[in-house]
């Protein structure tokens, strides 16, 4: 695999300029660590503390923390000293490390997508974190954390660029959209291009063309969204429906409800049987910062969302406290997940989530949602743009259908077991020409959709109790979530199995990219691109051979460009 | 596409295509889920896994023989029933092990390989060359004194990948090669 980890190759590019992050970092990162023992410290002693106080331990505290902040400040300066990054024809590279040196790198065929994150700190200070995924499992990116915002803006179009391998001829590509906001990008990629071969003057450059890019996107709209105003617009999520999607989301609320209600009992329990102390509240800590923590992040994953298409796919701006614009490519999609909760079902809302190769979306933070609530319409232009073809004759209406329709009336495989009366009334897999979809969910309704060029491997499960039954599992497995279409007929599940294993092994194969399906919506410019973007990730590629990719049953990948 | 659409009722597929290939995964009754056409594993895995359990079915013989001992000596019987677990544990390990590895095949395709494992849970995998991203093969002190060696393949899949134990060295060997050819004739993108 190549996740990033220490080069054996040092330097492949000897003379490529390494810069510096920000100087502000070393407080931005040293703060962390000294809140992060100040949290530990106090919460694990805090009645203790608040008991044995006196001044004169206060003040022997206080030095003490002193003394905390200036070591870890010196610490944080003295790794900022040895870290440097650079952008090259090749990739990304990021050197850290004081006693024991480490050089990440980011091979340019494996980036998946850069996002630029700014914490709330950060973001008072006007930095951000560029954050560069590459296809891998478990912590697979590189971060530089942190520089100046319109710095990341530079090394977001520069990396996307590298990534794209056309660094030095894209530039009158980008113009033709001749949004005046586009001219920024132009003129950060001018000196981006410019950067390498300046060589020593790249620091001071990099200031300059953030002047001007400040001045030039001085607007309100700008500022609003962090520079997400080029391309065209795919969905803008107003506050209004933001706030009353989560009213409306019956999962939320319920956890809300349960955890605020288990809060109180707890208290009153507490005070009626040994009145009150300090250790209650200890106890409740965690419970009182968590569910506030989490009804923010809720807010804060779509607040202010808005989301563009451009040559270099959707870009995605989100935050209220903290902010990040993420960068999804359409080719790179693995897989959609789209979830109807029941109160969405009037207006019709839907959340889309999409899984890219090598991103976590561990701490809920919103990176893989491209669409956090959603109209129809806006469904419709996301997944236009993002997800091949379904290969049916209408497919947002397929969707819907797909979405409102009691799932027992649907046609498609389901387990034939009379005891799962739950999953035969609630789970249906559908097998479109472009796509295995997996309906599931009993109040809250969720649709996964697998592209059939994109599953990786199968696995058939047995055991005795399915060998009685009559069943087996299908495990359907993509690079990142696997789709388990459970307890289906023998003979259904060996059928599936292979339809998709027939696909897993012809479809997306590099030698025949020209062929790849491509999003509906996409402009011609876009679908040329993205090829390009693929083309570029074959490093070794094949031999020609004489069997084409079009022997496969169900999506014919040229019949499937409804340009 | 149109966005007002949610009211009709767009066809779907009822039924598998009717170009649909072939299983490729037998079924048959009284048969292992995929047998027909595995190749075997080396028999020699069934000496090697006996060497590599030793030190399991000792501390489980230990654990039995404690707990009776324990049992007799406080003279309470339930104490006996403890060593039920160990017990059964050592006895289907010796009694089982030659099933489980006449049950644990593989097959190459022309494009994907097939693996199968497991008498009561079985599973089978199939990985297509083009998708495989790393193939790796262990040689452990017990596999290397039989000539045996572990092939593990791994797809973009986030997992473990999968284990194809006990295969004589050299067939492992010419795997490798067959899968590193093969896929990158074949190489298919994420």
């Amino acid at each position: 695999m190549t996740a990033p980890g220490p080069d054996p190759d040092p330097d492949p590019v000897p003379g490529a300029p390494r810069h510096r992050t920000h100087p502000i970092t070393p407080l931005v990162t040293g703060w962390k660590v000294v809140v992060g023992i100040i949290a530990v410290l106090t919460a694990q002693n805090i009645a203790q503390l608040a008991n044995e106080f006196t001044i004169r331990r206060a003040l022997i505290g206080l030095g003490i923390l002193l003394v905390v902040v200036l070591v870890a400040i010196i610490l944080s300066a003295l790794s900022w000293w040895f870290t440097t990054y650079a952008v090259d024809e090749d990739g990304v590279s990021v050197h850290s490390g004081m006693i024991s040196r480490s050089r990440e790198y980011a091979p340019r065929a494996r980036i998946e997508s850069v996002s630029i994150e700014r914490p709330l700190l950060a973001r008072l200070l006007g930095l951000a974190k560029v954050r560069v995924e590459v296809a891998g499992g478990g912590e697979s990116y590189l971060d530089i954390e942190y520089v100046s915002s319109a710095r990341a803006e530079e090394l977001r179009l520069g990396i996307l660029e590298v990534a794209a391998g056309t660094s030095a001829a894209s530039s009158s590509a980008v113009s033709v959209e001749g949004a005046p906001a586009d001219e920024t990008g132009a003129e950060a990629r001018a000196a981006l291009a410019g950067g390498p071969t300046a060589g020593s003057s790249a620091a001071a450059g990099h200031q300059d063309s953030g002047d001007v890019a400040r001045e030039r996107g001085g607007r309100l709209e700008e500022v609003l969204y962090d520079g997400v105003t080029d391309g065209e617009l795919i969905a803008r999520i107003p506050t209004e429906r933001l706030v009353r999607s989560l009213v409306r989301d019956l999962g939320f609320l319920t956890g809300i409800v349960m955890s605020v209600v288990g809060v109180v009992v707890a208290v009153l329990l507490a005070l009626w049987q040994e009145g009150f102390s300090i250790a209650i509240l200890v106890a409740l800590a965690p419970t009182a910062i968590a569910v506030p923590k989490y009804v923010f992040g809720r807010i804060d994953s779509g607040w202010g969302f808005v989301s563009r298409f451009s040559e270099r796919g959707l870009r995605m701006r989100r935050g209220l406290a903290n902010t990040r614009t993420d960068n999804i490519a359409a080719g790179r999609i693995q897989r959609f997940d789209l979830r109807r909760p029941f109160l969405w079902r009037g207006p019709g809302w839907t959340a889309v989530s999409a899984t890219v190769a090598g991103i976590d979306d561990d701490d809920e933070n919103g990176a893989t949602s491209v669409l956090p609530v959603g109209t129809r319409e806006e469904l419709r232009q996301t997944l236009g743009r993002l997800s091949a073809p379904l290969g049916t004759d209408d497919d947002l209406a397929t969707l819907e259908h797909l979405l409102t329709a009691r799932a027992r009336d649907l046609p498609g495989l389901r387990t034939p077991v009379r005891w799962y009366w739950i999953a035969r009334r609630t789970e249906v897999s559908i097998l479109l020409s472009g796509a295995l979809v997996h309906r599931s969910g009993l109040v809250s309704r969720k649709l996964s959709i697998v592209p059939r060029e994109r599953i990786q491997e199968l696995r058939l499960e047995d055991g005795p109790l399915a060998r009685r039954l009559g069943v087996l599992d299908l495990h359907v497995e993509g690079a990142g979530d696997s789709l388990l279409l459970e307890n289906l007929r023998r003979d259904d599940a060996l059928a599936v199995h292979a339809v998709l294993a027939a696909d897993a092994r012809t479809l997306r194969r590099y030698r025949d990219r020209e062929s790849w399906p491509r999003p509906a919506l996409a402009p011609v410019g876009t679908a040329a691109r993205s090829t390009g973007i693929a083309a570029g990730a074959a490093p070794g590629n094949a031999p020609e051979q004489e069997r084409p990719a079009a022997s496969a049953p169900g999506p014919r990948p040229d019949g499937r460009e409804t340009r | 596409m149109t966005s007002s659409a949610h009211d009709a009722r767009p066809p779907l597929p009822t039924a598998m295509p009717h170009d649909a290939p072939p299983t490729e995964v037998s079924d048959a009754a009284g048969a292992r889920l995929g047998e027909q056409g595995l190749q075997p594993v080396s028999p020699k895995l069934v000496p090697a896994r006996y060497l590599a359990g030793i030190p399991g079915y000792l501390i489980g013989v230990l654990l039995t023989i404690g707990a009776i001992v324990a049992a007799v000596l406080t003279g309470w019987w339930w104490l006996g029933l403890t060593a039920i677990v160990p017990l059964v544990l050592v006895v289907q390990g010796l009694a089982l092990t030659p099933r489980r590895v006449r049950a644990i095949g593989y097959r190459e395709g022309a494009e994907d390989l097939t693996v199968a494992l497991g008498i009561m849970f079985r599973s089978v995998h199939t990985i297509p060359y083009g998708r495989v991203q790393s193939v790796k093969i262990d040689e452990g002190p017990v596999d290397r004194r039989y000539g045996l060696a572990k092939l593990t393949l791994s797809t973009a899949h986030d997992g473990a990948g999968v284990t194809l134990p006990g295969l004589p060295k050299d067939e492992a060997e010419r795997l490798r090669a067959l899968l590193t050819a093969r896929g990158v004739e074949l190489m298919a993108a994420l």
